[in-house]
Parts: C-alpha cells; sequence; structure tokens
C-alpha cells in the first residue's frame, strides 16, 4: 500500500463518520417510528429536540425529510450523499467492491421513497448493504492505518449520536471502550492522535454509569475535540 | 396476472435480444443479461463527468452487449502494425527533441514540427528513462467495408478509456458466463498489469503514483480505477512537491514519500506553473526539473503532442519508413497536405467530398464534412485554405463498416471507431482489447461519450 495523504486521511476519518450517522440515524428513525405505531405521534419531537432541532410540522413529514431529503441536513440521505462523496475519492484505498456498496445504499433509498410498503420494511435492506460496506472494509483493506482512521471515524460519530439521543449506559461504554481500542492503533504523528484531556473527560464521565446524561453535554464537547491538537 | 404478463414480456424481449445478437455477431453464444450488466456497471461506479451550464454532473457511459469481434488473424496483423507505429512515434519524438535529424534529412518539413501547438521548446535535450516518451498510446481505428483497418489518429498525450471495457469484461463474465466458456475470447483483464509493468519499468525510485485533476474531472472514474488495480497512489497536485529535485507526495503524518513515477492526467501546459501555464492551478511547481534531473518519470512525457498533431499524422508512415527501414503495416486513412502545390490542387478540385480537419482543433472540432457545405460555403473555404494552406489537412472519408448495437431492444446499425491501447515498457505491447465506441444517432460519425454515445467490448478471438 502506499502512503496517505492528509486529504485522504481527511476523507477516510469522515466516510467512517458519515456512513456511521446514516446508520445510526436509520435505526433511531426505526425506533421512534415503531413508537408512533403505539398512538405516540408526537414522539418524534423528542428525536428533533435532542438535536436541538425545532418542529417541522407534523410525524409524516418528519420521517420522509429525515430520511429522503438530500437536502436536510442529518437527513439519512444527506448523510449517505456525503459518505458517497468522500468514497469516491477514496477508491484505491477502500476498494471498487467497498464503493458499490455505497452506489447500492442510494439507490436503495431513492427506491424505498417510492415504495409503498411499510416504511420500515421498505428500510431494513439499507442496514444490509451497510453491514455488507463494513464487512467489505475489513475484508478487503489490509493496511491497518486506513482501518483505524475509519474504525475511529465510525466509533466518534456513533458514541457522539449516542449520547444526544441519551442511549442506555452501557451501549455509550462499550463504544467508548472500543474507540479507546482503535486509538491505540493509531501512528503518534498522526492527526487522529488523541488528545489527552479530552480522552479523560470520556473516561471519567463514563465512569459514572447510567448518571452521564447530568454531563451528556459535556462528553459530546470531548468528543468532538477528540483529535484537538495539543 | 400482470405479474404474469410482465415475466412473459420480459422473457421474450431476453430471447429476441439473444437471436438477434447472434445474427449480427456470428459468434457461437452471444452475450445475455445487458440490462444487468449495466446495472452492474451504475453499481460499480463506471461513470464520466460532464458539464452542463456550468453544472457538473456524472452520467453512466452506456454499454453496448454486442462485442466488437477482432479475429486472431486480423489482431495479429494490427498488433503487428501498432507496435510499428507506436515505436516509431517513439523514436520519432526522441529525433524532434535531440538532433532533428527527420527534419535535416527534409522527411518533415519543420514548419509542421515547430507550428505545432504540441511542440514544447521547454523539453529539448531532455532524455526520459529509457528514451521511451509514449508509455501509454491509443490509437483511433476504423475497420473499412474492405474490411482493411485505418488508423484515424494518434493519441500519444493522455489516451483515456481503457478501464471500461476492462470493468465491463469483469462483469460481463458475471452476468453472462455462457458467452465466455462459448466462445474463445482472449482475457483482457491484464491491462492493470501492462499498466504496471510499464510504470515499474521506468520508474526513477520511489512509488508509482496517478496526478488527478480531482474528482470533477471527466475520467476521474478511471483515474481511480486504475489507481486501485495497479497500487499506484492517486495524487492531486497539492500533496505533492518537489524538493532538491526531487517529487514527494506529503503523508498525513507529516512525512513523505518519494515518487518514482508519475502517470499524470493533466495537460502539459498544466503540468508545472513555472515552465509552462502560469496561471495553472492543478500543476506541481518544479516538476520538470525533478523530470528533467531523471528523478521522476512522467507518463506520457511532456511534449509528445508534436508527435499527434492532425498535421504530423500525414508524415507518420514516412516517419516508420525513416526509423525503421519498414513498410508501413497499417493504413492512414488517405490524407492530403494542401501545403504540398500537388495535395492542395487535390484537395480544391475535390473539396465537396473530402473531410477537412484544423490541424489547430483537437478531437472532432474544426472537423468539416465537404458534402455538408454549400456552393458559397465551400469557395469561402477554398480561399481560406490557399490563404493558411499549413492549417489544415483533407482527407478522404472512409466508408467504413457499421457495427450493430441495440437500441431499446432493435437492433440498429451505428459508426463506431476502436481506440487500442499500446504500452511501452521492457517491450512494446498491444493490449488485445480497446474501446470500441459508437455514436448514439444514425449517420453520425460523432462517437464521443458527451454526445450520448456509448460503448462496447472488444474481443480479441484467440483462434
Amino acid at each position: 500500500m502506499g502512503t496517505i495523504s492528509i486529504e485522504h486521511g481527511d476523507r477516510l476519518f469522515w466516510l467512517g463518520r458519515y456512513t456511521e450517522r446514516v446508520f445510526t440515524t436509520l435505526k433511531s428513525l426505526e425506533r421512534v417510528y415503531d413508537m408512533t405505531l403505539d398512538g405516540n405521534a408526537d414522539c418524534y419531537k423528542q428525536y428533533l429536540s435532542a438535536f436541538g432541532l425545532s418542529d417541522c410540522g407534523d410525524a409524516d413529514t418528519f420521517f420522509r425529510s429525515y430520511i429522503f431529503d438530500k437536502k436536510k441536513p442529518g437527513s439519512v440521505a444527506h448523510s449517505l450523499e456525503r459518505a458517497y462523496d468522500n468514497g469516491i475519492v477514496l477508491r484505491e484505498e477502500i476498494s471498487t467492491e467497498a464503493l458499490s456498496f455505497l452506489q447500492m445504499a442510494m439507490d436503495k433509498l431513492e427506491k424505498s421513497s417510492e415504495s409503498t410498503q411499510g416504511l420500515l420494511l421498505a428500510l431494513l435492506p439499507m442496514e444490509d448493504i451497510l453491514f455488507g460496506f463494513w464487512g467489505c472494509i475489513s475484508d478487503y483493506i489490509y493496511d491497518r492505518e486506513i482501518l483505524t482512521i475509519i474504525r475511529c471515524g465510525k466509533s466518534v460519530e456513533r458514541l457522539d449520536l449516542y449520547l444526544r439521543l441519551k442511549y442506555p449506559w452501557r451501549m455509550i461504554n462499550l463504544e467508548f471502550e472500543r474507540l479507546c481500542r482503535h486509538l491505540q492503533n493509531v501512528p503518534k504523528n498522526s492527526p487522529y492522535r488523541y488528545n489527552t484531556k479530552h480522552l479523560s473527560v470520556l473516561a471519567e464521565l463514563m465512569g459514572m454509569g447510567e448518571d452521564y446524561t447530568e454531563r451528556a453535554d459535556e462528553a459530546i464537547i470531548s468528543v468532538g475535540r477528540l483529535f484537538e491538537t495539543v | 396476472m400482470r405479474l404474469c404478463f410482465v415475466f412473459l414480456q420480459k422473457e421474450f424481449a431476453v430471447r429476441q435480444e439473444v437471436i438477434i445478437l447472434a445474427e449480427a455477431t456470428a459468434i457461437r453464444t452471444p452475450v445475455s443479461n445487458a440490462v444487468e450488466i449495466n446495472e452492474l456497471l451504475r453499481r460499480y461506479g463506471v461513470k464520466f463527468g460532464i458539464y452542463k451550464n456550468g453544472v457538473f454532473k456524472e452520467q453512466l457511459f452506456p454499454f453496448d452487449p454486442i462485442p466488437r469481434i477482432i479475429t486472431a488473424e486480423d489482431f495479429k496483423s494490427i498488433e503487428k502494425g501498432l507496435i510499428q507505429r507506436v515505436d516509431a512515434l517513439n523514436k520519432f519524438l526522441f529525433d524532434i527533441y535531440h538532433e532533428k535529424n527527420i527534419i535535416k534529412d527534409n522527411v518533415i518539413p519543420e514548419d509542421f514540427v515547430y507550428i505545432s501547438s504540441g511542440y514544447l521548446p521547454q523539453c529539448e535535450g531532455i532524455s526520459p528513462v529509457h528514451d521511451i516518451y509514449s508509455h501509454i498510446s491509443g490509437i483511433d481505428l476504423v475497420q473499412g467495408k474492405d474490411n482493411e483497418w485505418y488508423i484515424l489518429e494518434d493519441n500519444l498525450r493522455i489516451p483515456s478509456g481503457a478501464s471500461y471495457p476492462l470493468i465491463a469484461r469483469e462483469l460481463t463474465r458475471v452476468a453472462s458466463p455462457s458467452a465466455f466458456t462459448e466462445n474463445d475470447i482472449v482475457d483482457n483483464r491484464n491491462y492493470a498489469k501492462l499498466l504496471k509493468d510499464t510504470m515499474d519499468y521506468v520508474n526513477c525510485g520511489g512509488i508509482n503514483a496517478i496526478l488527478t485533476p480531482g474528482r470533477y474531472n471527466a475520467a476521474y472514474f478511471e483515474h481511480s480505477y486504475l489507481a486501485e488495480l495497479t497500487g499506484s497512489v492517486l495524487v492531486q497536485n497539492d500533496e505533492l512537491f518537489v524538493e532538491d529535485n526531487i517529487l514527494y507526495h506529503k503523508t498525513y503524518t507529516g512525512g513523505k514519500a518519494k515518487i518514482g513515477a508519475l502517470y499524470r492526467r493533466i495537460s502539459d501546459e498544466y503540468l508545472d506553473p513555472l515552465t509552462f501555464e502560469p496561471s495553472s492551478l492543478i500543476g506541481i511547481p518544479n516538476l520538470m526539473e525533478a523530470y528533467r534531473s531523471g528523478n521522476v518519470a512522467i507518463i506520457n512525457a511532456p511534449g509528445n503532442g508534436v508527435a499527434d498533431d492532425k498535421g504530423i499524422y500525414y508524415f507518420v508512415p514516412k516517419m516508420i519508413k525513416y526509423y525503421l527501414g519498414e513498410e508501413p503495416i497499417l493504413k492512414n486513412a488517405p490524407t492530403y497536405l494542401p501545403f504540398y502545390d500537388e495535395d492542395r490542387e487535390y484537395v480544391l478540385e475535390n473539396l465537396g467530398k473530402l473531410v477537412i480537419k484544423d490541424v489547430a482543433e483537437a478531437g472532432v472540432y474544426g472537423v468539416v464534412f465537404g458534402s455538408d457545405l454549400s456552393e458559397e460555403k465551400l469557395e469561402e473555404f477554398k480561399n481560406t485554405i490557399l490563404r493558411e494552406p499549413r492549417r489544415f489537412i483533407a482527407q478522404e472519408v472512409i466508408d467504413f463498416l457499421d457495427l450493430p448495437i441495440l437500441d431499446n431492444g432493435e437492433q440498429v446499425m451505428r459508426k463506431a471507431d476502436l481506440r487500442a491501447f499500446v504500452l511501452s515498457g521492457a517491450t512494446t505491447r498491444v493490449w488485445a482489447s480497446g474501446l470500441t465506441r459508437f455514436s448514439r444517432n444514425p449517420d453520425s460519425f460523432v462517437v464521443n461519450s458527451s454526445q450520448g454515445g456509448g460503448f462496447k467490448d472488444t474481443w480479441v478471438l484467440s483462434r
């Protein structure tokens, strides 16, 4: 394998972040959708408030825009496009095979938007495709540095979203431990070398167990500044 | 009921397609599942970019499942002819940037060399590694109705297109395996190896890199795909720098890696703002110094444009005789240079049946068919030729073979050319395949993808 440029390093990191954003957003929206089936029509508002966003009118509008609207930041479609934009310039690092899963995901999402089936059923294959993408990444990429950068991005994004959405502590802690394992593989001069101060803050908050929610905002800031140069 | 109808309709279309294909190509088993192949091409991102009204759009390069067939016997002769031609062109380039014997010996008038926009005085005296200038040559050919192959154009700067038949073959084998078990087709999937061998052969120590202008270049798919297949690093200019006449790639950890061979996919004039176009934002300052010092091989070498100039094309058969002492194996399309009195006389008398090309223009630009001109315009054109005879070449219109394509399930005949790829490294080798491009519109000679044209695979039969 050759060398990794600054730009490609950055894109690998964001490829990890955006693919994870697609996945976790999908999973979260599926959960919210499921809750609406029991008559809790307003539960989507909690999702919006977790991101500091204002109400968009009604549940149907919410689901359609946060899944299919390419112009809506944070939507599945928007994040998927960003993932593809990063992936397309990384073909020689991630392989044509892996890139093809992103194209398939975009095609699937477009078809799902026209589907008359239940929303969850129509979107289910998206998860399969994303699992395929990550499997492909793990299988095809032999360069440990490349894998580490993507995985750091993926883990940081998951942690960020889990914290915002107030996921159970156990799930957050497991992801945090996974991130720490990835960070151990980062070379010393890499821009993905962690900032000790922010990593310590996160470790401390994880030690609080379920009470982490009291300081979740602090944790989100530390995740965002994890690779800040000291 | 509806499902059943759709199924039957689809079945019928597929069977019809198979019959059409078999008739069209006289091969034992045609390619099936054309729709699926195009879907796979989409899945693998086989796209090209175009700008429409200033907006960048990516679109699929439509693939036609009926392959162009080249018999083993034909290919043998084409191969020999192409190797001969490219070897002569490489010798010509070396000569032009060094001794210029071909001019001194009055084989080519100097006007045609020095006035050519492809001639770069900045390349004078530079000897590329192993004296190879054109490492990857894209030679455009057409087959006449007399079955003779004619050279239309030599592309020695940055010929593109090999990746399309390469990936199409890979995917066609998946979608239509019986076409490959039932027909004796030479495997073309060695292109990346040929390319890598060429890069390695001229590498001056360091990594191989492919320089792309970026994601929004029309051929970006090809750049990234070839980088992946050859294990090269895909780079942009802002990741590169020259230090002590050595070209380096900046790494994300703050380190640097020496580049030994740079397969650049940007034009000569933008390569180095300190040597060529000063306003270039996609070049690498001092790259030419690193090249001149022999620290990096540039693939293809800068300055090659002088050899694929439309005016120089006329002289290639003469070059073959001059440098190799051989008779040309492949023919040029019959060409006239108004620069010569005798030719000018013929051109002026027969303008209405000739195709005129402005040598200063690239590709299809500046190409005029005399038959399309009114009497008044013909007279006007004759005067222009008399005023600027060096500016034009004239060619007989070749009555070339149309190829069958599938258009909405129906077989139609369209104009098509063939771009053959010749790789020059330790030896000169011809890729046993090529890019066959066809015109979408009947009677159109324009096979350009941006004009809606598509491509076919090119099957070289092994026996």
